[in-house]
């Protein structure tokens, strides 16, 4: 696979992910003969002679506005005038570096790289005015897209530049390093309010997604999928009911699944469903929740387990503690029931295939089809589009997979939409966890000691070796068990187990179940030590300093301490999500209702702080703060995927439920002035609902909940074990 | 063969009577601003006008709209500036988008018929719509500022 990227690499030097090391400059035509020559100092931009900045976005827009933020960042050290700014979403290439959009990212990963890419343009275009001025670039100033020579006050726009002048001036990476940026104080387009620049074609039907792309000859396809998530096979095909049907094209037999091809998407509905395929179901056709909470149980004492984080020396302190607490907590498997079904358009033609989808992994993508089709990667060509909700479902290439594959055989376009039962049953979902959390309290009651073993099913091994450690942990199954508690002896135990059931990367990853845990526990030792959990929590955050600042904030805003009716209660939550190093601190504080009859909880109010750093578009940040929260509400509250003979058992929104509008809290979000080197806003904020919300029903009932989804059932079986 | 009447066109498909209006609208019209979600009524996506009411398209078939007027996100308002379209950027609704068409041809039958609605009216009419972005706190302020605008 030759173009697959270590993900760790890139972590360690995420400056240059988007924009490549040095800035280029092609040659320009003479003046007024170069109408269509345009200014491509980097990948990620260009200038027109019509004077329009485009921006490349390489970052998959799912509905954080990216974007926009990013164009943001450019059009700020650029000093473009943000009117001529323009957006478009590029053809998946090398020369873009790693396409990889998830974790909360995005920004992080590109601020510094693309404020030096607008800097450096902004300084050609400069020196290219003052050349052909014959004045010194340094009596010139650039501004709202127009440079200026200030002793005679002479202009020149960036497009008559462009069309004009020869632009020479090149960096090498050590320069572009050496460029001084603005200081926060001097922002005039970053930290404003911004609209942003996909929602008008995204209220009049014109945005488009990928369901929506269409190939001149193309034809449908629909699969017949096996009886399993994992490990079964087909054996005998009977197609001769399906070749009856009108429109049929042809039957194509993959490895593990059967299509029907047709010539419209319902002749092939029919097609597919008039197959007859013998299944092999497989190894796993026995699994159940059941089983695999079975093998988890007995995997938390494997003794193979590997410390996965260690300080000081838990075993020891553990012993000498004056109160020992240990609790188990455990969640379900989520779905990521985007909104958009997985699907595809695939077109095999001159030895390559044209790919047409919305992928947040482009990367990866053209890496996988590439080494299975036996094609060089630039002979992937992966058409972006929108996505349809994202939550990490993108990241994986299954879908383009299989329409490739079936588009090489047809030798037609190929579209491929999976119905929603379809996209539900061949998700990789949120992989269900165990863990074991115990502490040693010291004489004042704060935490000596710390140990969790957290035993889950790790994406990263499914995806190969460049994304597992040495240990074969992959630290996204993992990230938040290492929260930032000042405790001195702490140790994580991670063991990886495979179950069938195929897991993935949803929407605030491990912070999710780690943080869950995390939060919960330590409300629970809260309550030990006989101190109020908010000044538990800040006793225990010395070194985080930002996190109890969000933390004291959103308690006082919540009111934290008043009085509130029977039943209901406020409970607290603060992260380090989504990850250790590059964490957005991020404090909630739920309020909730329980009915004591029924175990049933209404989430009245969330009260959410956050500090991100730097915020870039006010506007998308709040609503990305509200929308993870109230994801975390849905998470916390409803979805359970269950497991029978091997494939999940819900089937649509109907048995696996999310939160519709009847079921919303109120939402007060603050997000503090900084200026820090800015993190991210996709995911924390989901992470902190699920223990909030546990320790809301704690405060309302005195019943504890260590399972997630908080059903009703569990609810209610906590406040009858209480009494 | 059938005439629907769609967006104020007639237009002529060729396909079975129990196609689902929702397939015949997006790959036979080629109209993709209407959006399959679930197939089965749970989601919303799918929601187009039959003669000026919020139908899902998905559990419509052909036979059923054919001879009706149909009205999808593309004809809400000729330029597409309906006041509620107009209400969804300034109230920077959508995120990933995909389930906003649904939504708004929804509140649009809300509003045709109870320009003022409370929140609980509301809420009652979106509920059966899902985002899972989860933008309902903003496209209930996209409605009542719609509404407060003379929405319908």
């Amino acid at each position: 696979m030759t173009t697959r990227l270590s993900r760790r690499a890139f972590l360690a030097s995420t400056a240059v992910g988007s924009v490549g090391l040095t800035i280029r400059f092609p040659l320009f035509g003479a003046p007024d003969a170069a109408a269509a020559a345009a200014f491509d100092p980097s990948p990620t931009l260009t200038i027109t002679p019509d004077g329009l900045v485009t921006v490349h976005i390489t970052k998959a827009e799912m509905g954080q506005g990216v974007g926009t933020a990013l164009a943001q960042i450019v059009a700020e050290e650029l000093e473009a005038d943000w009117k001529d700014i323009r957006i478009d979403y590029p053809v998946a290439s090398e020369k873009y570096g790693l396409m990889l959009t998830g974790g909360s990212w995005s920004v992080n990963w590109t601020f510094d790289a693309l404020s030096r890419a607008g800097a450096a343009a902004r300084l050609a275009l400069i020196d290219a005015a003052a050349t052909s001025w014959k004045v010194p670039a340094a009596e010139c100033v650039a501004e709202r897209g127009v440079v200026r020579h200030l002793p005679t006050g002479r202009s020149l726009g960036y497009g008559e530049i462009v069309k004009r002048v020869p632009i020479t001036k090149t960096f090498s990476e050590d320069e572009l390093k050496k460029i001084t940026l603005k200081k926060p104080s001097e922002y005039r387009v970053v930290g404003r309010w911004t609209p942003r620049l996909d929602i008008p074609e995204k209220v009049n039907g014109k945005a488009k997604f990928g369901i929506d792309a269409f190939v001149p000859n193309m034809v449908y396809a629909k699969v017949a999928y096996p009886p399993t998530r994992e490990g079964a096979t087909h054996g005998a095909i009977d197609d001769s009911a399906a070749k009856r049907v009108k429109g049929y094209v042809a039957t194509v037999a993959l490895p593990d699944v059967v299509a029907v091809v047709a010539t419209s998407y319902e002749a092939a509905v029919k097609g597919r469903d008039a197959l007859k395929v013998t299944w092999n179901a497989g190894p796993n056709a026995s699994v159940s929740t059941e089983s695999i909470f079975a093998k988890f149980a007995q995997a938390k004492d494997d003794p193979a387990l590997q410390n996965w984080h260690e300080q000081g020396d838990v075993r020891s302190a553990m012993g000498s503690a004056a109160r020992r607490h240990e609790a188990t907590f455990t969640t379900d498997y989520v779905a990521h029931m985007q909104m958009e079904p997985m699907n595809c358009v695939a077109e095999f033609k001159d030895g390559g295939y044209d790919i047409y989808t919305g992928s947040q992994f482009q990367t990866f993508a053209v890496g996988t089809l590439a080494a299975v089709l036996k094609v060089e990667p630039a002979k992937i060509r992966l058409h972006q589009h929108y996505l349809g909700g994202g939550f990490g479902r993108r990241l994986e290439p299954d879908i383009m997979l299989e329409t490739a594959l079936i588009a090489r055989e047809v030798k037609r376009p190929v579209k491929l939409i999976r119905s929603r039962e379809e996209d539900l049953r061949r998700d990789f979902y949120r992989s269900a966890t165990l863990q074991v959390l115990k502490a040693g309290l010291g004489p004042d009651g704060k935490p000596v000691a710390w140990e969790n073993t957290l035993v889950a099913s790790h994406p990263g091994r499914r995806w190969g070796k460049d994304f597992v450690d040495k240990q074969g942990l992959d630290q996204f199954a993992l990230n938040g068990a290492d929260h930032v508690y000042d405790i001195p002896n702490q140790l994580v135990r991670a063991v990886p187990v495979e179950t069938g059931i195929s897991v993935g990367y949803v929407r605030a990853v491990a912070p999710n179940y780690t943080f869950f845990a995390v939060e919960t526990f330590v409300d629970e030792l809260a309550k030990l030590a006989g101190v109020d959990p908010l000044q538990y929590r800040l006793s225990l955050l010395g070194s985080s300093p930002r996190l109890a600042r969000v933390l004291k904030l959103a308690a006082e805003r919540a009111g934290w301490g008043s009085a509130l009716p029977a039943n209901t209660g406020r409970g607290l939550a603060c992260v380090s999500a989504q990850e250790k190093k590059t964490p957005t601190w991020t404090a909630s504080v739920v309020q909730a209702r329980v009915d004591p009859a029924s175990g049933a909880v209404t989430v009245e109010k969330i009260t959410c702080a956050v500090d991100c750093g730097i915020v870039v578009n006010p506007d998308g940040a709040r609503a990305q703060l509200e929308g993870s929260l109230l994801f975390g509400v849905s998470n916390a509250l409803k979805e359970r995927g269950t497991i029978a003979n091997g494939a999940l058992v819900q089937s649509n929104f109907n048995d696996y439920q999310v939160l519709r509008m009847n079921e919303i809290p109120e939402l007060e979000v603050h997000i503090v002035e900084s200026t820090e080197y800015p993190t991210g806003l996709g995911e924390p904020g989901t992470t902190t609902v699920a223990p909030a919300l546990s320790n809301a029903i704690f405060a309302a009932t005195g019943a504890r909940v260590r399972q997630v989804p908080l059903l009703p059932d569990r609810v209610l079986a906590a406040i009858r074990a209480k009494t | 063969m059938a005439t629907l009447l769609i967006n104020g066109k007639s237009q002529t498909v060729d396909a079975d009577p129990d196609t689902p209006l929702l397939w015949v609208i997006r790959e036979r019209l080629r109209l993709t601003g209407t959006k399959f979600g679930c197939g089965v009524a749970q989601c919303g996506a799918c929601t187009v006008h039959l003669d000026g009411r919020a139908v899902r398209s998905c559990q419509t078939t052909l036979a059923q709209a054919a001879g009706k007027k149909i009205t999808t996100i593309e004809g809400l308002h000729p330029e597409g500036r309906h006041p509620l379209q107009l209400a969804w950027v300034a109230e920077q609704v959508p995120q990933c988008g995909y389930c906003q068409s649904g939504q708004i041809m929804q509140a649009a039958d809300l509003l045709a018929r109870n320009p003022n609605p409370s929140d609980t009216d509301i809420v009652t009419a979106m509920s059966g719509n899902i985002c899972r972005c989860m933008t309902y706190p903003r496209i209930k302020r996209a409605i009542k500022r719609a509404a407060q605008q003379g929405g319908a």
